[in-house]
């Protein structure tokens, strides 16, 4: 009956459904976005966890690496190796938002990391390559690369395919076995290989070390004795690396969450409209149910489920179109094709957050309703049959 | 006695002017009789049918339904005496537009809470009663007024209720269609010795009624005969 009466006014309440359904687009869009923007840079965080990153004084650093700044000659990296209580000192050449050419297009997102050979472990932990794959020979001239799973998906690469970057040939030696969004978007290869790479055959340069402390818990004094024995350098802990970040995402979230109440709201705004038109035109169908001797409870009801109905079908519209909003910003965002997220949807907007915004936009609807249900089961009966005539 | 009323008074504000749409009315009403209440338009006869049907609540004076006064009952008491005591016909007949025939008709059992099937059967049974057995799948905008008068007489005595109230039940038809509207009240009244009244301005009404009060200015009268 609550579904025919939706039915009855079709074009408002497809409008009503619209409406709901676009904010839900948004909420989606925007809290699946922010979400996984938020969840990657926490994840890099994973990296170097209880060591000190140390990265030319004025760099900005995300979590654990430098996306804009200074670089670091070879000389600090010797100091930063003296530095007392430093186990271990390995440079590294990051790059986010390289530029390739011919054989792939790689993403801005897409991040070459130049590691010293052997020392593969400080940056991939015990993340596997897949079968049949090698680290990169020690020997730059063999160019040598691992690449990660999401890029070899992406260019349908294996192990031995040709990658070219900077006019240079690479060969794909591995590819890393991993879900992590960043190791899974990188190109990883010896550090002399990088150096040629960007640099040419003559410059050392590197823009971070990982700066490995002898013994645990001393991170803090360890930075604190780079910054003091080294100059020009910053030397961050993993506490000052979070630090760093934390305002910025939770921003993001405080904004998400802005948006999405402004949002929720503007849904239970039109839905109050639309239930008050629907009460205000049926005032003569609530009368002569409260004349045969419907209880006020079943007028209530009635109301609440068919703005229940609303709230549910704009929320499902609107999941499901928002989802396709949020793959196609992590397309675009990414570079990454639309058809390598369609099998990965629930990566990018999880299940769990696609139940709690239907839950809310149902409850929005719900709540929305309450004014309007009540404005049907306290009407005056004898008024409305009266005025009919 | 199956209505009764006593010195009962209703008035509304219109703006600063203060209208008695009923004026200290007495009236009683016997079981089983067909009673019509004649006046013209606006002279309180819906506002009656309304406090009778405890719909409406009186300014001053009592309603009593079956020796009871229905001033010391609660809303739900109320609420409960128009579902299962009181069917109500409309002038406009009033039938849930997004409803089929049966479907109206079966409303006041699905609140009585009949279980599904017996509160089927005996919607066909009223539809039967009223001649619509052709009728029953088609809502209201697919039938004509005199069908669309006889489904809410069928939904009327879906709860086989002890008195009819009926609001210019041949205002909306033409002179034949109301003719047999009519009959039909008086021979469920006859059959099923239940109380109808009807609120009307057509004299036919009044002439076949058992019994005949005449309304004007909320004031009302028994006219012999």
């Amino acid at each position: 009956m609550c579904l025919r009466n939706l039915l009855r006014r079709r074009f408002r309440t497809s409008l009503c459904i619209f409406g709901v359904s676009l904010a839900t687009v948004f909420i989606v869009a925007i809290g699946a976005t922010t979400t996984n923007y938020t969840t990657v840079i926490r994840e890099m965080n994973i990296f170097f966890r209880g060591d000190v990153v140390v990265v030319a004084e004025g760099a900005m650093v995300i979590q654990a690496f430098p996306v804009i700044g200074g670089n670091i000659p070879e000389s600090v990296v010797e100091k930063v190796q003296q530095v007392n209580g430093v186990k271990t000192a390995v440079p590294m050449l990051v790059r986010f938002g390289y530029q390739v050419e011919a054989v792939i297009q790689l993403a801005p997102s897409n991040v070459s990391i130049g590691i010293p050979s052997g020392n593969w472990s400080v940056l991939v932990g015990h993340t596997p390559l897949k079968p049949g794959g090698n680290w990169p020979s020690s020997d730059p001239d063999k160019k040598e690369v691992v690449i990660g799973s999401s890029l070899a998906k992406q260019y349908g690469l294996t192990v031995g395919s040709k990658v070219k970057m900077e006019n240079m040939n690479l060969t794909v030696a591995g590819i890393l076995d991993t879900q992590s969004a960043l190791l899974s978007r990188s190109i990883i290869l010896p550090l002399e290989l990088a150096q040629r790479l960007y640099y040419g055959h003559t410059m050392w340069i590197g823009n971070m070390v990982v700066a490995q402390p002898e013994e645990e818990g001393t991170e803090k004094e360890v930075a604190n004795r780079i910054e003091a024995e080294t100059l020009g350098v910053e030397a961050l802990t993993t506490d000052e690396r979070n630090e760093i970040v934390e305002p910025l995402l939770h921003d993001i979230e405080t904004w998400n969450i802005g948006i999405s109440g402004a949002l929720y709201l503007l849904s239970m705004i039109l839905v109050i409209t639309v239930a008050m038109m629907n009460v205000s035109e049926r005032r003569r169908d609530f009368a002569t149910l409260d004349a045969i001797g419907a209880p006020k409870s079943t007028l209530f009801r009635m109301v609440i489920t068919e703005t229940t109905l609303i709230g549910l079908l704009g929320g499902l519209a609107g999941i499901v179109l928002g989802s396709i909003a949020a793959i196609l910003i992590a397309s675009i965002y990414t570079n990454i094709p639309l058809s390598m997220f369609f099998f990965d949807l629930f990566n990018i907007v999880s299940p769990l957050l696609m139940i709690k915004i239907l839950a809310s936009t149902v409850a929005v609807s719900c709540i929305a309703a309450v004014i309007p249900a009540i404005a049907a089961s306290k009407m005056n009966i004898s008024e409305v049959l009266r005025s009919e005539y | 006695m199956i209505v009764q009323t006593q010195e009962l008074t209703r008035t509304y504000r219109l703006g600063a002017s203060v209208i008695m749409a009923v004026n200290k009315v007495n009236l009683e009403i016997k079981e089983a009789t067909f009673v019509s209440i004649v006046g013209p338009s606006g002279s309180g006869k819906t506002t009656l049918l309304n406090l009778i049907g405890l719909n409406d609540h009186p300014t001053s004076g009592k309603v009593f339904f079956k020796n009871e006064d229905t001033s010391l009952l609660t809303n739900k008491e109320r609420r409960k005496i128009r579902l299962q005591n009181i069917g109500f016909v409309f002038q406009t007949f009033n039938l849930l537009p997004t409803l089929t025939a049966l479907e109206n008709v079966e409303l006041p059992l699905a609140l009585a809470k009949i279980p599904l099937k017996p509160q089927r059967e005996k919607a066909i049974q009223f539809l039967e009663a009223v001649g619509l057995t052709d009728r029953l799948q088609h809502r209201p905008k697919e039938l004509s007024t005199g069908e669309m008068q006889r489904v809410a007489i069928a939904r009327s005595l879906a709860n086989n209720p002890c008195l009819i109230l009926a609001d210019e039940p041949t205002g909306e038809l033409d002179s034949e269609t109301g003719y047999e509207i009519i009959k039909l009240l008086l021979s469920l009244c006859r059959k099923h010795k239940t109380t109808v009244v009807v609120a009307t301005h057509d004299e036919r009404v009044a002439k076949a009624s058992d019994v005949k009060y005449s309304i004007r200015d909320g004031m009302i009268t028994q006219d012999s005969g």
